[in-house]
């Protein structure tokens, strides 16, 4: 190339950058009275709303990390967010929570930080030992449940998930279920029970995690080693892929599995059937601001958008619990709702999932192998 | 005497120039210097990331070995160690004798149907991978229709093939990887001069003798490159292992790793790492062998000044055999995958297949993927990323591999370069890909060109064998008669060695074009909110356990990559590109 060209070809981002840098300086003298991302965050005044908006206008976007599925929730979501706030262009990615919080922290070491909201499950705990979590306070969180919002404001429930087993409604007649955890230990089902093993912290670990939490450790790795007779399948994929393949027949019972999965697929036909036992293992979805979020009042925004009514309202059609408490879970999954089918909750918050899964998996390492 | 009257063959000729570190020539260093570049930093982060503790946050902590004697700690160090070996050398063999088989018959025969094998073996390579796998699950699982055939044939009692096996394990494997076998042994068998084979049968052997002692023979650096590749891509493969071999408690040395990943946040790569450092020692040395073994290039060349051209033998009566044979083949590597992966996507749910399903046919996952925006969004993004990349992989390795194959000064180093990445598990290479662009001083990380750039890198070993292999069967004396007629380097280069090896580049482009498309590992962590490409897409909707949906996309999606394929094969011939 020639110098020409050179020039020709480099000029704008020159340009660009020349711009950029004089904005930056014209941008920066006018914030002189301009509110940290921590006071923003935590804004309280009754001017809250106009603040939020305000600031927002001027950063015009707002980009989200989540783990929800993309066509029914993510992106009804994000639309009904833009058509409340037309100025703000909100953009997501959809990834697996490991994903989210390996990209999170790439970004922020490198300064580069791209992400405004956080959401998923296992979302929290990792965030938060990184030092990546902005604490905030978003008025809407003020009608939930005390467990299901972080006393440190790090972070709020999204949504809620149950836990239990799926049973093959052809290889497992009604009253053969097993009811109980001690019915899971008779021969008959030996070598027909699968659980997720190898990722994530919803399959195997937290069946056993549960048990620990109700009966305590010595008696949970007594009933463990029992169970590890039974030749428990361990499978490596998403839980509904694992209740598809009991579905199909691959295997005749699966274990903290989603329990409405199972109910979805029953209503359409297919041959299974959720199995609660009690206590009913519930883990919460949570949200969380980004430290050096490149856009804290959209950020904010989005953060109340996501626990408002309304916005709860637009996870319902990706088949998840609203936590909102104001919301009322769809219809058809009302039948795993423990409080409506009379059975007992036991809620894990993140961080006892956090602290407790480990042991839990090396003695499922230890025992199942 | 001249060399010539000594049976030596004459140097290429050189021009004079004064600048020539090493002895090698600008050019060579050019490419060195721009491999280094792409592989440098990737390599750096393995290293570092093998001797370094994960912190919370994520950056590296303190230095420890505790990853390598992990590795040798292990006490099931040796089952998996075995299992992985069978597991390898089995897939390698079902790969390369289908392979070989197709090859053959589509290159060297006269077999009727024969040119289908090519479109088809560009169908499978279209279905994506984790579909592909699934579909032999649901084929041969326990509830599925193989399965149920055997019980009605032998009763209740009966024997039952169990998938989740290590046979299961290099069956999926092994068939997984044969149209990539078939496409690189197809363009050297392309190429052989068909007089060899002719004067073998008129000296009285037959067809069989022929293919043992001639076809086979000539192909040998082909078959090797094939067998690097795979045994290569079985001992770091994640996926098969744990999707087919964990269910059947068959572990092997990825297993472990893998769950190291998968079961920290953030994940930890250092035992990844180290296994990949240990792998790299290791296909370093494979490719020393390599190159010795296919060192005497002349017993390989068929490319000559003689004219000549690819004639196919004619096999008679056999021809009907060997035509059954195909329609065997096809129906095994692509006939029954997409049978039921096309049925799976008209179900509402899949629960086996069972005449009784046949009313609940719908069209809804069909409407829900082509409705929903994330499928029609991320099309365009994946067709020009597979072009892109096809584009930089296929001429820059060709250029690389001629540089090797002539043995110029820094061309085995080329080669070395450019086949490093295959050590590097997917995953490791996403992670040490997203940390370089996030330290660029400009806007690089989350653009579709860094997809491209980092797919370019992963994909350059597949292009080097196949160039490689292209370049190996033309013979030195058509350059040297170029240079002799007082041509310089790069015009025999682009007038002589490029014409005779295009029919490999073509096949090369097109095969990089779709399992750059296909790939996933690296997408996942690299694309952001405006680079979004179908693998990933679908690799959602598997994560989410979609499998209706996901059959209805991986169906579109298969049927758009062969309409492109053929496309380009229509484009191609009318070139005179034979790509057949």
């Amino acid at each position: 190339m020639t110098s020409f060209e050179w020039m020709r070809a480099w000029a704008p981002s020159v340009a660009r950058a020349v711009a950029g840098a004089g904005f930056a300086v014209l941008f920066g003298l006018s914030q002189a009275n301009a509110l940290t991302v921590d006071e923003i965050a935590n804004y309280k005044g009754p001017d809250r709303q106009k603040v939020l908006e305000g600031g927002a206008r001027k950063e015009g976007k707002v980009t989200i990390y989540s783990g929800m599925i993309v066509d029914q929730a993510l992106r009804p979501m994000t639309e009904a967010f833009h058509k409340k706030y037309p100025f703000i262009d909100a953009e997501f990615w959809r990834g697996a929570s490991p994903q989210i919080v390996q990209k999170a922290l790439a970004e922020s070491r490198a300064g580069k930080m791209q992400a405004d909201v956080l959401e998923s499950t296992s979302l929290a705990p990792p965030l938060v030992r990184a030092g990546l979590a902005q604490h905030f306070h978003s008025p809407e969180s003020d009608s939930y449940p005390k467990e299901l919002v972080d006393p440190k404001g790090n972070w709020a429930s999204t949504r809620l998930s149950y836990f239990g087993a799926a049973i093959n409604t052809n290889l497992v007649k009604k009253d053969e279920a097993p009811k109980t955890w001690n019915d899971l230990l008779d021969p008959k089902w030996k070598g027909k029970i699968a659980w997720r093993v190898g990722g994530g912290d919803t399959g195997a670990e937290l069946f056993v995690t549960n048990l620990r939490l109700l009966w305590g450790d010595a008696k949970a790795e007594d009933y463990i080693k029992k169970l590890a007779k039974q030749d428990v399948v361990g499978y490596t994929s998403s839980a509904r892929q694992l209740v598809n393949q009991v579905m199909a027949g691959e295997y005749a019972i699966a274990l903290n599995i989603f329990l409405h999965h199972p109910l979805i697929s029953a209503r359409k036909g297919a041959p299974v059937a959720p199995d609660p036992m009690e206590p009913i293992p519930a883990l919460n979805g949570t949200v969380l601001m980004a430290k050096k979020a490149p856009h804290p009042y959209a950020a904010m925004l989005l953060i109340d958008f996501m626990l408002s009514k309304e916005g709860q309202k637009t996870f319902l059609a990706g088949d998840y619990f609203p936590a909102n408490p104001a919301i009322e879970p769809s219809p058809e999954l009302r039948g795993v709702v423990p409080s409506v089918i009379g059975m007992k909750e036991q809620f894990i918050s993140p961080d006892q999932v956090n602290d407790l899964n480990k042991k839990s998996e090396e003695w499922i390492k230890k025992y199942f192998r | 005497m001249t060399g010539q009257q000594l049976g030596v063959a004459a140097p290429v000729r050189r021009e004079k120039r004064g600048f020539a570190p090493f002895g090698m020539s600008p050019g060579v260093i050019a490419l060195a210097l721009v491999l280094l570049a792409l592989i440098v930093p990737p390599t750096i982060f393995l290293i570092q990331t093998s001797v370094h503790e994960t912190n919370a946050d994520g950056s590296f902590g303190a230095l420890t070995f505790r990853y390598f004697t992990g590795l040798f700690d292990n006490p099931r160090l040796l089952d998996n160690l075995a299992n992985n070996i069978v597991y390898a050398l089995g897939s390698a063999a079902v790969a390369i004798a289908i392979g070989t088989t197709l090859a053959w018959i589509v290159e060297r025969t006269n077999t009727p149907m024969r040119r289908w094998v090519f479109l088809l073996s560009i169908v499978s390579l279209g279905i994506p991978s984790v579909l592909y796998t699934v579909s032999f699950l649901l084929l041969l699982g326990k509830a599925g229709p193989i399965n149920d055939l055997l019980r009605m044939a032998f009763g209740a009692g009966g024997p039952t093939i169990d998938v989740y096996s290590l046979w299961g394990m290099i069956a999926v494997e092994g068939i997984d990887f044969s149209p990539l076998a078939f496409l690189l042994l197809s363009s050297v068998f392309r190429s052989n001069d068909a007089s060899f084979e002719e004067a073998s049968l008129m000296s009285g052997a037959g067809l069989w003798k022929t293919f043992k002692n001639i076809t086979l023979r000539l192909a040998t650096p082909g078959i090797l490159a094939l067998l690097i590749l795979v045994l290569i891509r079985a001992f770091e493969s994640f996926e098969i292992p744990a999707l087919v071999g964990r269910p059947g408690r068959v572990y092997v040395l990825t297993t472990d790793i893998y769950d190291s990943i998968q079961t920290q946040v953030p994940p930890n790569y250092g035992e990844a790492g180290a296994f990949s450092i240990v792998l790299l020692v290791i296909v370093v040395a494979m490719l020393m062998l390599y190159n010795r073994i296919s060192r005497r290039a002349e017993r390989f060349q068929t490319i000559t000044g003689k004219g000549f051209r690819p004639r196919v033998m004619d096999l008679g009566k056999w021809r009907f055999a060997t035509a059954g044979a195909l329609v065997l083949l096809f129906a095994i590597l692509i006939g029954l995958p997409i049978a039921i992966v096309l049925y799976a996507s008209f179900l509402p749910y899949y629960d086996g297949v069972h005449l009784a399903t046949l009313p609940q046919f719908t069209l809804d996952n069909y409407r829900h993927v082509w409705a929903g925006a994330s499928f029609r969004g991320s099309i365009g993004n994946t067709i020009i990323l597979g072009v892109m990349t096809a584009s930089i992989v296929g001429p820059f390795t060709a250029l690389c591999a001629w540089l090797a194959v002539r043995r110029v000064r820094g061309g085995a180093l080329l080669d070395q370069l450019a086949t490093m990445p295959l050590v590097f598990p997917a995953i490791v290479m996403g992670v040490a890909f997203l940390h370089l662009f996030l330290h660029l001083p400009f806007p690089f990380y989350g653009t579709l060109a860094s997809v491209i750039l980092a797919s370019s890198v992963r994909f350059l070993p597949y292009g080097m064998r196949y160039s490689y292999a292209g370049v190996l069967q033309i013979h030195k004396e058509l350059e040297e008669a170029s240079a002799m007629s007082g041509a310089r380097q790069t015009t025999t280069f682009l007038r002589v060695v490029l014409p005779l090896v295009a029919p490999a580049i073509v096949t090369c482009w097109l095969f990089v074009f779709l399992v750059s498309v296909k790939a996933v590992a690296m997408a996942i962590l690299l694309v952001g909110p405006g680079s979004q490409v179908v693998a990933v897409t679908l690799f959602d909707l598997w994560d989410n356990g979609q499998v209706t949906e996901l059959s209805a996309m991986g169906v579109s999606w298969t049927a758009l990559m062969t309409t492109v394929s053929v496309a380009f094969y229509l484009i191609a011939r009318r070139y005179g590109l034979q790509v057949r």
